[in-house]
């Protein structure tokens, strides 16, 4: 009987101490972290996995002979290949001019509706605007807009004296900012967010005690505005750098790559090769190469960061 | 009223002010108005506009868009996949935010950080993996694999969101809820989660955004033209030798409403979500 009794109790702690783990312990810890890594893991880092393959192997549907034989081919042909280096290139200053516009556009944008009392929210929306239309269509719209003959941009030029259109999309020159300001114009508005938040979160004592010691306006933002806005900004240029790095749709529906490679960043040679090419294990080793240069570029500029305050005394 | 050096000033600055804005809004608006005028025009039209006034107005694009094209049935898978992706985007990355903000343990940083590197990488350089993966398991041109490829767009996102939301909730709630006898689940449901609640409407909402726009997944992924999300079926308007211009524009408009309406009726929470998100 006293032997049945202590059994019982033994798996009453047991349970107990199971149900403990699972809503207090390591048990909770794994199981609330698990369906999100799960997904994670199989959805992105499989796939990713299976590219770092197959960027050893030679899969390339033009000599598919060839596949099943492993080295380091494609890695060395990534340092010889002229084109993946104009492509990284590319796709730095895309990244770095993207950047910039979203946060000065966004920045003025928020600056300039912050104080606003009237129609507030219809300001608000306006910035917002944008970032409804899906990439893909602010590609098509865009394209309309600067096509050489028919385009908008170039019939309202003609009104401005002294300066004459050009073909954007086509010329070398031109085609790259094009790009950039089409990718701007869509993706300013999660600077824009982050950027109003982080002006609304901003204590107005500090405005009061400045408009106090007669603080003009550039003064009040270069002071207050700028230092308080510090980490929102951190935050929203990796995010911006990771979209602009990232970005595919606008540049591969307006130019596609051309004219003659000069916009081929690179998701788009990435793209290319695979789709155009058919060389799936080169396009492979190009992918690596982007997470790898994208990792440099957001860890250095969190360093960067990291050092800019460190100097201002850290907060 | 006095004309101090002071009045005028402030008055001219009022004056930029609204001149600026207006300016900046205009230039901002403009694609858009742009895509409401060519929506309206004859097909075939578009492409010799005589001014930026909208000439002769139509409406044939927009009924020939649900009359011709399933349009009404690829607003509809959209609307069922991003509302499932981000909900369950939702439901599983802030459970991973909340651990990574509350509890210490090893392996926290590194959780972070890899998350983070599968954002970095280029969609187009794991398309022809997932792909393979996706026949695989047979997940291929299914709604489900739709919702489980936008899920993981999605997540690594909410995570970062809501660990910096729960980042905000004070420890001092936490603690006294499990002093009157809360487990940890139940502190997570009672206490940060209703805490966090704008927050989570932010991450709703980019899930849902990011899901709705998404193209590369959608166009690879699914190949019946009666399981396409509208994301995909606009451009289906884009033919190799020409498009149709202006039931392309007709239809992004379309495509873009239900966003647009998203974003009238909560800015007030996107904007005070991003806010608990990120400030410190």
């Amino acid at each position: 009987m006293a032997k049945a009794d202590a059994r019982s109790g033994q798996r009453q702690t047991f349970r107990r101490s199971v149900h403990r783990n699972l809503t207090e312990g390591g048990g909770f810890i794994f199981l609330m972290l698990l369906p999100a890594l799960l997904v994670v893991g199989a959805v992105i880092g499989v796939p990713m996995l299976r590219a770092l393959e197959m960027s050893f192997n030679s899969i390339d549907f033009r000599r598919p002979a060839m596949a099943g034989t492993y080295g380091f081919h494609n890695y060395v042909r990534l340092f010889e290949d002229p084109d993946s280096w104009s492509a990284v290139i590319l796709s730095a200053i895309y990244m770095f001019g993207t950047v910039v516009g979203s946060v000065a556009l966004a920045l003025s944008a928020a600056l300039l509706t912050r104080r606003i009392v009237r129609f507030r929210a219809f300001w608000r929306v306006t910035f917002l605007l944008p970032w409804t239309v899906p990439a893909v269509v602010a590609a098509l719209v865009w394209g309309v807009m600067y096509d050489g003959n028919f385009g908008i941009i170039n019939r309202l030029l003609d009104h401005v004296p002294f300066v004459t259109g050009a073909n954007w999309l086509i010329n070398r020159e031109t085609a790259f900012p094009a790009l950039i300001v089409a990718q701007v114009w869509n993706e300013f508005p999660v600077a824009f967010i982050f950027i109003l938040a982080g002006l609304h979160a901003i204590p107005e004592e500090l405005y009061e005690a400045a408009r106090i010691d007669r603080a003009r306006a550039f003064q009040q933002f270069w002071h207050i505005t700028l230092p308080q806005l510090r980490f929102i900004l951190a935050v929203v240029v990796v995010l911006l750098m990771i979209m602009g790095f990232k970005s595919f749709p606008i540049i591969y529906i307006l130019t596609g790559g051309g004219p003659a490679g000069a916009t081929e960043t690179l998701t788009v040679l990435t793209y290319n090769t695979a789709f155009r090419g058919l060389d799936f294990s080169y396009a492979a080793t190009l992918g690596i190469l982007a997470v790898i240069v994208s990792i440099i570029l957001v860890l250095g500029y969190l360093r960067l960061v990291a050092r800019l305050q460190d100097e201002r005394g850290g907060q | 009223m006095s004309w101090s050096p002071g009045w005028v000033r402030g008055h001219w600055t009022a004056l930029f002010r609204t001149v600026a804005l207006c300016l900046l809004g205009m230039a901002v608006l403009f694609p858009i108005y742009w895509m409401l005028v060519i929506a309206i025009t004859p097909t075939g039209f578009s492409r010799s506009l005589p001014s930026i006034f909208p000439q002769t107005v139509t409406w044939q694009n927009f009924t020939s868009l649900f009359a011709d094209r399933p349009m009404a049935r690829w607003l509809v898978n959209s609307i069922v996949v991003a509302t499932l992706a981000s909900f369950l985007s939702l439901v599983f990355g802030t459970s991973c935010g909340y651990v990574l903000s509350k509890l210490k343990f090893r392996g926290a940083g590194l959780i972070m950080i890899g998350v983070l590197v599968t954002q970095m990488m280029p969609g187009t350089s794991i398309i022809v993996p997932l792909y393979i993966l996706f026949r695989d398991v047979g997940l291929l041109d299914t709604m489900s694999g739709m919702v489980v490829g936008h899920i993981s767009l999605v997540i690594p996102i909410a995570i970062w969101m809501s660990k910096g939301f729960f980042d905000r909730v004070p420890p001092d709630l936490e603690a006294s809820a499990r002093i009157d006898g809360c487990t940890r689940l139940g502190a997570y449901f009672h206490v940060s989660l209703p805490l966090a609640l704008p927050g989570l409407a932010a991450i709703f909402i980019y899930g849902f955004v990011t899901s709705w726009h998404d193209f590369l997944f959608a166009h690879s992924l699914v190949h019946s033209q009666q399981l396409w999300t509208a994301a995909n079926g606009i451009t289906s308007f884009r033919g190799q030798y020409f498009t149709l211009h202006e039931l392309q524009m007709a239809a992004a408009l379309v495509f873009a409403l239900p966003v647009i309406i998203v974003f009238v009726v909560m800015q007030r929470w996107i904007v005070s979500g991003a806010m608990t998100g990120s400030v410190r």
